[in-house]
């Protein structure tokens, strides 16, 4: 008996607010589910696009808070300031970033583009999911020092935020859940596969003499590591960098605990390269011949050299100054122009 | 229209009290001792089977993914969403966790999470469970995890000499090492006259179970792969159920 009732019951439901709550079919058509632009020459995502299907109201939400400097205890510091579209969504004024009341850092900002195909974020790995990496710069004293609670508190007082928030989710809920999905459609949006390397891959453009002898230097140099379309294997290595005292941290081991991985730090990925100075997890290297000096001649012999770098009684690569010539015009080629253009992305 | 469909809920949501499966709430009641009596944190000195002497100042941990399991083999789920909790020894308030929204029925086994299970995170809804663990410090500062477990205090040997502190900080290593843990106990729970259960743990236990920890070997223990999961193991065996 209760059975039918409740069946009749929900039926009746369906009916009842079927007729005539057409605000909420409404606000299903406004918040249209975006394209993910998946690049054919691409591996498929990493990142979850079915648990968090970017859609344009959770889109633009994300990128109000991305460039809200609400986000920090001072009100000043957004993503953005750490995260500068013109260089690939990095920061480079100062060698380590700086946060709130110029704070500094002890690692250097990295790019943020194709973070829908990593695997773990930051330059050691501390964040296993791009949803839960905005913890970590909202809490850290010098970045944004405030606490996420907080930031929540901001926003429910806010009525832009209440009305995006309640486009942009079914539940409509202001909190940390819905805060960095909204983050996250929008950083999974940001893809980068128009540079010219992209475009010789597909046939539509031709590297010069130059370009293509670096190619060459570059897969059979460097390419073991940074592999592959998005150039990296994503592992975490140590390429030989001298200890900094000042810092001496210690990279993925921090994360893992295991001795094996002092020193060892993401490979990153080498598009836009050319944008994103300064180099290295500390920012040691204001340009690009630095660092093909350093692979040449500058390393340290330091715990866990990745082995790639030893050879019979010299550790490095090394390379000639054509081969660091021909390396600069092949790194340049995988710079994205309409990247840093667009539109989509920009904070005005 | 509005009204007639929240009428329709109420009918639906009463018409069925008459049946089995009507919804109840449940208390977990967490306790600590240490051996056999009520923890008492700072003052008293407890002995662990190293023959070093504890006080505790600090107890913590996160528990999550409640299920229970019934007379018929089948298990209920609480809402993975509303299903992480902190609590926190020293703290009345959170030792009693509501859960509300449970089939009524006999049960026979409870389950619960030690820890955040990395499978699910971040999804359904871990992440708004932050604000809560960072008012208890439950996050790692550098790096978007949780901390499962916080357990502090002071240690000295059986020569009475100035006491030291001792840190155990137990969470996953990013997708390295999952430290989460399962832990199953079989109750007898009629959720037709029963609105409590009561968990007793045993906080001596971290020091003595599967694993036997040694302050004098190692008195902070954070990211540490070799003894965290040898901590989170040993988690596991400090809970029973309390028969009243
Ligand atoms: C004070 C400067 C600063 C601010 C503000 C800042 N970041 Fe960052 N960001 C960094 C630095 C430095 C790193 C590298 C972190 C590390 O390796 O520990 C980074 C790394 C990242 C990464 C990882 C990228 C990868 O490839 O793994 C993401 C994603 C990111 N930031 C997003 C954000 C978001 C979202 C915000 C705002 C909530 C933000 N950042 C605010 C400086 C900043
Ligand atoms: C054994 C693996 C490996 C090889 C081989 C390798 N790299 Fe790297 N590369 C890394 C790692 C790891 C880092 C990051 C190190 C750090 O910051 O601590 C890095 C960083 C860089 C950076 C700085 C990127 C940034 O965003 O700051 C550039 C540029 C670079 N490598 C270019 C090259 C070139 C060119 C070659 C070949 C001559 C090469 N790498 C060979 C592992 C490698």
């Amino acid at each position: 008996m209760c059975r039918a009732l409740y069946v009749l019951c929900l039926l009746f439901l369906l009916v009842a607010c079927g007729s005539d709550d057409s605000s909420y079919t409404d606000i299903e058509d406004e918040n249209r589910v975006l394209d993910f632009p998946q690049p054919d020459f691409f591996p498929s995502p990493t990142y979850d696009l079915e648990a968090n299907p970017p859609t344009e109201k959770g889109f633009e939400l994300g990128k109000k808070l991305f460039y809200d400097g609400r986000l920090s205890s001072t009100g000043v510091i957004s993503c953005g300031f750490c995260h500068i579209q013109e260089f690939s969504f990095t920061h480079h004024t100062h060698i380590v970033s700086h946060g709130v009341n110029g704070a500094l850092g002890t690692r250097n900002a990295q790019p943020l583009m194709n973070l829908a195909y990593m695997e773990d974020f930051s330059w050691d790995g501390s964040a296993a999911h791009l949803d839960a990496f905005p913890i970590i710069p909202i809490t850290t004293d010098v970045e944004m020092n405030e606490s996420v609670g907080n930031v929540i508190e901001k926003l429910k007082a806010d009525e832009d935020y209440q009305s995006l928030f309640a486009a942009a989710f079914e539940n409509e809920n202001i909190d940390a859940d819905n805060m960095f999905k909204a983050l996250s459609q929008f950083l999974i949006m940001m893809v980068s596969a128009d540079t010219k390397y992209d475009k010789v891959m597909q046939g539509n453009a031709v590297f010069s003499e130059e370009e293509a002898s670096g190619k060459a230097v570059f897969e059979a140099k460097c390419a073991s590591c940074h592999s592959g379309i998005l150039f990296t294997d994503q592992s975490y290595r140590n390429n030989g960098l001298p200890i900094n005292p000042e810092y001496n941290d210690i990279g993925r081991e921090r994360v893992t605990g295991e001795s094996d991985d002092r020193y060892k730090f993401k490979v990153p990925t080498l598009r836009n390269i050319a944008l994103t100075y300064p180099y290295m997890h500390d920012g040691r290297f204001q340009t690009l011949s630095e660092v093909l000096n350093h692979y040449d001649s500058g390393m340290d012999h330091t715990e866990n050299l990745d082995p790639i770098f030893i050879n019979d009684n010299e550790i490095g690569i090394p390379l000639s100054d054509t081969e660091k010539s021909q390396l600069l015009a092949f790194l340049q080629s995988l710079t994205d122009d309409n990247f840093i253009l667009d539109q989509r992305f920009s904070e005005f | 229209m509005r009204i007639l469909a929240f009428l329709s809920l109420i009918l639906v949501l009463t018409s069925c009290d008459d049946d089995d499966a009507y919804l109840v709430e449940l208390n977990l009641n967490f306790e600590h001792h240490v051996d056999n009596e009520v923890l008492v944190f700072n003052e008293i000195n407890y002995e662990n089977n190293s023959d070093e002497f504890y006080s505790i100042s600090e107890l913590k941990y996160i528990i999550s993914n409640i299920q229970l399991q019934n007379k018929n083999g089948n298990w209920f789920s609480y809402p993975v969403e509303d299903s992480y909790f902190l609590i926190n020894a020293g703290v009345e308030e959170s030792l009693i966790v509501n859960l509300s929204g449970i089939p009524n029925g006999n049960y026979q086994n409870i389950r619960f999470g030690f820890g955040v299970d990395q499978s699910n995170y971040p999804l359904n809804g871990v992440n708004n469970f932050v604000p809560t663990a960072e008012e208890n410090d439950m996050l790692w500062s550098w790096s978007a995890g949780y901390i499962f477990l916080k357990f502090e205090g002071e240690y000295q040997l059986v020569d009475p000499i100035a006491p030291e502190n001792f840190l155990y900080h137990v969470g996953s290593h990013g997708q390295n090492l999952d430290n989460y843990r399962t832990v199953e106990l079989a109750v007898d729970l009629d959720l037709n006259a029963d609105t409590q259960l009561d968990i007793s743990a045993d906080v001596s236990k971290i020091f003595d179970a599967t694993h036997q920890m040694s302050l004098q070997q190692k008195s902070d223990i954070q990211i540490d792969p070799e003894n965290a999961p040898k901590i989170a193991d040993n988690v596991v065996e400090m809970f029973q159920i309390q028969m009243n």
